[in-house]
């Protein structure tokens, strides 16, 4: 269970002071798949980053699972954000490092009593051929599912996307997409996904938060599409849309 | 022309082992200038780096500090460096010239400001996201440094090297000013004191391929370490 309880968030930048948040309160079920939508510049990010400690909270308070991420030491902060596993628009990739040695990046910083084994997360991403390539080699898509592996080889009780498909095409996107559901089904954590792309959160969450201006204006329960699999080729879906009206 | 090719081969031989001397001294000098580099240059960039603003480790008095001292050190002319330091010299080592181990003290200075700001720059053209992605896996400042930033950084920090070692190089041919010697030293006591100017050219020469082969070598080990 995440919750935000009035959390206002203002950056200083020369005097001038920004409103990212303000006064938001919203909880995050545990097992969730949970969807944080809005235009850019809404605060979704900033929101995701407050979880993990990647931002604090002007006021207000940030809890997971009943424990204030703010007032943890360090030591504390770090044993949570071992349990917390993140994916990133960019990837974020060591490039001097392989396939495999970037998987395997989180268990050199701690020790895991329940991780799983490079072979097996490779495996579950669909990239067990690539384990010796470096990032350089691999597309965007790939590139991701590193990512996806890296965050999964801990096993996490909660897992954070920013914006995971934004740097993608629409096919990849949706191949990420499928990734990401089969990680929810096969490993139940809660999952938080901050994106702009309606189809992304209608695919994969169970509930969302709309957000503008840094405020959530809604909560919704999505209604999941039946329409399921329905992964054209790029051409195919490129005549669809720019030949109809 | 024969018979003068022949004549300077014979000067060249005269004048090998004292030719042989100096580059021995210089390489005295590089050594330590290296080693302060690597021991102390790589730890004091870092630390700029950490404290520098915006990250999470920042802290501006101690940047302010370490980046003025850098700063001073850096803007000396070298040959006032040199001279300025030469009480110091005396006190820790009990003589200040006529030795290419006095002679590196100022070496091992202006080595340790250079090089730090080399890696300062290098650790800076590290994406953000990599910092962050750091931070969002609870490494500490260490493994920040350790399995991060120096892995990503890696060959832009051999080729920062490459030129701080081509540099010193050209700082080591000052010490002949304090007697420490050295292939530039040589070449000035026989070009310019002495008139000796095919000896000169050829000590010149010995440190034109010096610098080649040290900037061959950096590139080349910039080049293999580089998967990006």
């Amino acid at each position: 269970m995440i919750e935000f309880d009035h959390i206002t968030k203002t950056f200083k930048e020369n005097s001038r002071s920004l409103t990212a948040l303000s006064d938001i309160s919203l909880s995050i079920h545990e097992g969730e798949a949970f969807g944080i939508i809005g235009e850019s510049g809404a605060g979704k990010s900033t929101l995701l980053r407050l979880i993990n400690a990647l931002e604090k909270p002007t006021n207000g308070l940030v809890t997971v699972d009943g424990v204030a991420v703010s007032d943890l030491s360090k030591t504390d902060l770090r044993k949570m954000q071992k349990r917390i596993g993140m994916i990133f628009q960019q990837f974020n990739l060591l490039n001097n490092k392989t396939v495999e040695e970037n998987v395997r990046l989180p268990l050199e910083l701690h020790d895991f009593a329940a991780s799983l084994t490079t072979e097996e997360v490779l495996r579950f991403v669909g990239l067990e051929d690539k384990k010796d390539s470096y990032p350089s080699q691999l597309s965007g898509g790939q590139k991701q599912r590193v990512g996806i592996a890296r965050a999964l080889i801990t096993r996490p009780d909660i897992l954070l996307c920013d914006e995971p498909t934004s740097a993608l095409d629409q096919n990849t996107t949706e191949e990420i997409v499928e990734v990401l559901k089969k990680a929810h089904k096969e490993f139940q954590m809660t999952i938080v996904v901050v994106t702009h792309e309606l189809p992304v959160i209608k695919e994969l969450c169970q509930r969302a938060a709309i957000m503008e201006l840094g405020e959530v204006r809604d909560v919704i329960d999505v209604k999941q599409s039946d329409e399921r699999g329905n992964i054209k080729p790029y051409h195919e879906r490129a005549i669809e849309v720019l030949s109809h009206e | 022309m024969s018979e003068e090719i022949g004549l300077y081969i014979e000067r060249v031989i005269e004048y090998l082992p004292r030719m042989m001397e100096s580059l021995g001294e210089t390489g005295i000098m590089l050594f330590f200038a290296m080693l302060a580099a690597i021991l102390m240059g790589i730890p004091v960039g870092t630390l700029l780096y950490l404290t520098s603003s915006g990250q999470p480790t920042e802290h501006r008095l101690l940047n302010r500090i370490i980046n003025a001292l850098v700063n001073i050190i850096r803007s000396f002319p070298f040959l006032l460096l040199v001279v300025a330091m030469q009480p110091f010299i005396r006190q820790v080592y009990g003589r200040a010239t006529g030795d290419p181990i006095a002679a590196s003290f100022p070496m091992i200075v202006i080595a340790i400001a250079l090089y730090a700001r080399f890696v300062e720059q290098s650790l800076n053209e590290i994406p953000k996201g990599i910092i962050e992605t750091a931070q969002s896996m609870g490494a500490t400042t260490w493994q920040l440094v350790w399995k991060f930033l120096y892995v990503e950084a890696r060959s832009s920090l051999v080729i920062g090297f490459t030129t701080a070692v081509i540099s010193f190089v050209s700082y080591s041919t000052i010490m002949g000013v304090v007697g420490g010697g050295g292939i530039g030293d040589f070449a000035i006591r026989y070009g310019y004191q002495r008139y000796e100017t095919d000896i000169m050219y050829t000590a010149i020469v010995l440190i034109i391929i010096l610098v080649e082969i040290f900037q061959w070598l950096g590139l080349k080990l910039a080049k293999r370490l580089d998967k990006r």
